[in-house]
C-alpha cells in the first residue's frame, strides 16, 4: 500500500466529525471486545494455581500490575497527543489529551490501592516511601495537576497548550517509575516481565497477567474514545450556547431602538 | 476460598470492580446528558457556526 492511500485514511479522523462516525461505530466493537478479554483474563486468573510463596494473594498480582502499566501508558498516550497539539495545533489532539487524564488518575489510584492490598501482607506494611511507590505517588500528582490545569480556562482553547506542554514536561516521571527498581533499592523486584532473556515467570501466572493487561488496555481504548466523544459534545455545546449569547446581545439594543 | 489473605484479595477485585465500572457509568451518563443538551439547543434553533466540525 502506498503512503498517498495511508496518509489521508489517517488524516481523514483526525477530523471532530468524522471521529464522532468513526467512535460510534468502534465503541460496541471495543466493548465486546473488553467483556471477552476479561473473562477470559478472570477465568484464567482463578484457575491458576497458588504460588509457593505469595499463596492465593497472587490474584491481586493479576489487577495490580495491569493498572500499574496503564498508569504509564495513559500518561505516554498523553504525551503523544500533547505533541499533537505542539506541532500540529490539532483540536482532536487535546481532545484527546484532556479525556485520557482522568483515566490515568484512575488506573493510577487502582495501582496504589491494589498494590497497598497486596503489600500487606506480602511485606507486612501498606506503604513504604520506597523508588517505585513515591515514583507512581508522583505520578498521580501530577495527574491531578493537569485536570486541575484543564479546568483552571474558560475557554479549552487556551488551555490547549500550557497542557501539552506541562504533560510533555512531566513525562520524565515514566523512565523514573519503569527504571527505578534498578536505579534504587526498593521492596519492588526488578522486572520480572519484559526482560531481555525470558520472563521470571511460568506460564501458568504470565498468560493470565499478559490477558489481564489486554482487558485493561481495551477497558482504556473504549473507555477513552467514549470520553473523547463528551469532550467533542461538549465544545460543540459550549460553540452554540456562545453563538446564541452573541446572537441575543445583538438582537437586544435593536430591539431597544425600535 | 482464597485462604487467610482473602480480606485482601476480595477488597483489591471489589475497589477495581467499583472504579472501572463507576468511570465507565459516569462517562456513559456525560454522554447522555450532552445528547440531550445537543439536542434542546438545536430545537430552540441555535446552530453552530461551522456546520463541519
Amino acid at each position: 500500500m502506498s503512503s498517498e492511500t495511508i496518509k489521508p485514511s489517517i488524516w481523514a479522523f483526525a477530523n471532530p466529525t468524522r471521529f464522532m462516525g468513526f467512535a460510534n461505530k468502534a465503541i460496541p466493537v471495543l466493548v465486546i471486545i473488553t467483556f471477552l478479554l476479561l473473562a477470559v483474563g478472570l477465568w484464567l486468573s482463578f484457575i491458576a494455581p497458588e504460588d509457593y510463596q505469595q499463596g492465593y494473594t497472587v490474584l491481586i498480582m493479576f489487577i495490580h500490575v495491569p493498572a500499574a502499566w496503564l498508569a504509564m501508558m495513559t500518561y505516554s498516550v498523553m504525551s503523544i497527543s500533547a505533541i499533537g497539539t505542539i506541532v500540529w495545533r490539532h483540536p482532536l489532539a487535546d481532545v484527546s489529551l484532556r479525556s485520557a487524564a482522568p483515566l490515568g488518575a484512575m488506573f493510577t489510584i487502582l495501582a496504589l490501592a491494589t498494590g497497598s492490598l497486596w503489600g500487606k501482607p506480602m511485606w507486612g506494611t501498606w506503604w513504604e516511601w520506597d523508588a517505585r511507590m513515591t515514583s507512581v505517588l508522583v505520578l498521580l500528582i501530577i495527574y491531578l495537576g493537569l485536570i486541575a490545569l484543564s479546568k483552571a480556562f474558560d475557554e479549552p482553547s487556551e488551555a490547549a497548550l500550557p497542557l501539552a506542554v506541562m504533560t510533555l514536561t512531566g513525562f520524565a516521571i515514566i523512565p523514573i517509575i519503569k527504571f527505578s527498581v534498578d536505579w534504587w533499592n526498593t521492596l519492588h523486584q526488578p522486572a520480572s516481565v519484559s526482560r531481555l532473556d525470558k520472563p521470571a515467570m511460568g506460564p501458568e501466572f504470565l498468560y493470565p497477567l499478559l490477558i489481564m493487561a489486554l482487558a485493561y488496555m481495551a477497558i482504556f481504548f473504549t473507555l477513552h474514545m467514549m470520553a473523547m466523544r463528551n469532550e467533542i459534545l461538549n465544545r460543540r455545546i459550549r460553540t452554540m450556547k456562545m453563538s446564541a449569547a452573541r446572537k441575543q446581545s445583538v438582537t437586544i439594543p435593536n430591539e431597544g431602538a425600535t | 476460598m482464597f485462604g487467610e489473605h482473602a480480606g485482601f484479595i476480595i477488597p483489591s477485585y471489589i475497589i477495581s470492580f467499583c472504579a472501572i465500572s463507576g468511570m465507565a457509568i459516569f462517562i456513559m451518563a456525560q454522554y447522555k446528558s450532552r445528547k440531550q443538551e445537543l439536542k434542546r439547543l438545536e430545537e430552540a434553533g441555535v446552530k453552530r457556526r461551522a456546520s463541519n466540525d
